[in-house]
């Protein structure tokens, strides 16, 4: 037994079982997280959400899933027909793959990449392309808006995306996810969200731009442009484009907790769990998803000016300033 | 690695080949996504993977979505005939990419590479970054000065948009109100 599991730990075998793993985790996020945005949106409107299917609607995302699968795929009939099927796939793939360098608990992380955090940002970085994909493949004006919007938006907010990590890798001095996370151990207080706290709001901030959330919904507002680059997607296609949003948004608090809440580093010492720390890695992860679907069903959408004056007059410079900061305070302190 | 490599290569390849002969231009800047997503992938063959990850988020990332941007802002996505494409330089393409390839080829053959084996260079982040803040030494102040001159296009970029802005018009009189 023991040797069966030392040779499922070499390569090529661990990678293939973890990727795996990384896959069924990114769509079973999705799914769960479908019905808890429902949830927590019955909740913070005084209803109670889906409630029917099983014990107070647990049952939902399976009864999702299904409904999904046995519905016509329907594709416009002046649509690009290649184009319009790979954008699901192209949005799908950036938002599976970041998984792989994000340490869940000590030592349990699928490639301990040393420019983790490069990997991070480039690989988001192509989920635009899926958006515009959708919008121009589809052959309509609503989505060829929508995924307009989507890649201003999206690009614009890279910028202090990637500026407000930039403090946190002077501090720990590697792009390693699992350096970053080894250099928050020691309780609470060591944690970056601490020394980073501008830099902590930008990154949530620019983050639940980057997956297209309220208040960043534009590029789907469905009051104006009734869905944006989505419309015309139907059946799987359209699940796929869901899963990929709900399976980035819970990306984006993974690396929110790994870089600013210590991973999976237990808030005191004494609360270690050796190699179940990967609850309080859930736990943190949970906590921040719980956030992002408050601001969602609290705040209404930015308008178009509104959103590119606080992505470049706002974040931009405060990132930068406070880059500065932390750039002075290492020289100062050693 | 030999599989990997003849993929990589055929992605690259036929993505290439797809940027010239398709016959929408969306679909030749998508193409172009897949070759410089194939020639990260070589990167990372070669034991870059910095390299990789800085090729995919700014010509992926970056390049390819700016011009996507552009064309879906000014012109209706259309097809192009063949014929346009083919034009009569044609061959004169041919001759120049055919003497490029000969010249590369007779480079590739002639050197003697010893025993150099890819990835042993100095390719460690650190020096990168020491090399773009230009305190790498003496002649790596070039990476600073290059920087400067990015700097320096950026800022007459955005010149030129503030001067060529319409100033917004002056609210006109009207009856009634």
């Amino acid at each position: 037994m023991g040797a069966f599991v030392n040779a499922l730990d070499q390569e090529p075998w661990r990678f293939i079982i973890s990727f795996l793993v990384i896959i069924v985790l990114t769509l079973n996020t999705a799914a769960i997280l479908t019905l808890a945005e429902r949830k927590v949106a019955g909740y913070i409107q005084l209803r109670y959400g889906p409630n029917r299917t099983g014990f107070r609607g647990i049952l939902q995302p399976a009864a999702d899933v299904i409904k999904l699968f046995v519905k016509e795929n329907v594709a416009p009939g002046r649509a690009d027909r290649w184009v319009f099927l790979a954008a699901p796939i192209a949005m799908f793939i950036p938002a599976a793959v970041i998984w792989m360098v994000v340490p869940f608990a000590p030592k349990a992380v699928v490639t301990n990449l040393n420019i983790g955090l490069l990997f991070v940002v480039s690989t988001t970085s192509i989920g635009a392309l899926g958006v515009i994909m959708a919008g121009y493949g589809s052959h309509s004006n609503f989505s060829l808006l929508g995924a307009l919007r989507g890649a201003a938006q999206m690009i614009s907010y890279e910028v202090p995306l990637i500026l407000s990590l930039l403090g946190t890798i002077i501090l720990t001095g590697s792009l390693s996810l699992s350096d970053v996370v080894d250099k928050q151990a020691g309780g609470f207080w060591h944690w970056y969200i601490w020394s980073q706290l501008p830099m902590f709001a930008v990154f949530y901030i620019a983050s639940i731009a980057e997956v297209k959330r309220v208040p960043f919904d534009l590029p789907e507002g469905e009051s104006e442009i009734v869905g944006g680059y989505q419309i015309e997607y139907s059946g799987m296609t359209w699940a796929m484009i869901q899963a990929s949003e709900f399976a980035s948004m819970g990306l984006m608090s993974a690396i929110t907790v790994t870089l600013f809440l210590g991973g999976w580093q237990p808030p005191f010492e004494f609360l270690d769990l050796g190699n179940f720390d990967w609850i309080w890695f859930s736990l943190k992860a949970a906590l921040v998803m719980f956030t992002l679907q408050w601001v969602r069903w609290s705040v209404p959408r930015f308008r178009m000016d509104q959103l590119m004056d606080l992505g470049w007059k706002v974040l931009v410079p405060l990132s930068l300033v406070w880059l500065l900061v932390t750039a002075a305070g290492t020289l100062i302190v050693g | 690695m030999i599989a990997v490599f003849v993929v990589l290569a055929c992605m690259t390849l036929l993505s290439a080949f797809g940027v010239v002969i398709s016959r929408s231009v969306v679909h030749s800047a998508l193409f172009m996504a897949g070759a410089f997503l194939g020639v990260a992938g070589f990167y990372v063959m070669l034991h870059s993977p910095a390299l990789a990850a800085l090729q995919v988020l700014i010509y992926v990332g970056a390049v390819t979505v700016v011009i996507l941007f552009g064309i879906m802002f000014t012109q209706k996505p259309q097809a192009r005939r063949f014929r346009v494409i083919l034009n009569r330089q044609v061959w004169g393409g041919f001759v120049v990419a055919a003497g490029i390839a000969a010249i590369l080829i007779y480079v590739f053959l002639e050197q003697d590479w010893g025993g150099t084996s890819p990835g042993h260079g100095p390719r460690l982040v650190a020096q990168l970054g020491r090399i773009l803040v230009g305190t790498g030494g003496a002649p790596q102040i070039f990476g600073l000065l290059f920087e400067g001159s990015s700097v320096l296009l950026l800022v007459a970029t955005v010149a030129a948009i503030v001067i060529s802005r319409r100033r917004p018009e002056q609210p006109t009189e009207r009856g009634g109100e």
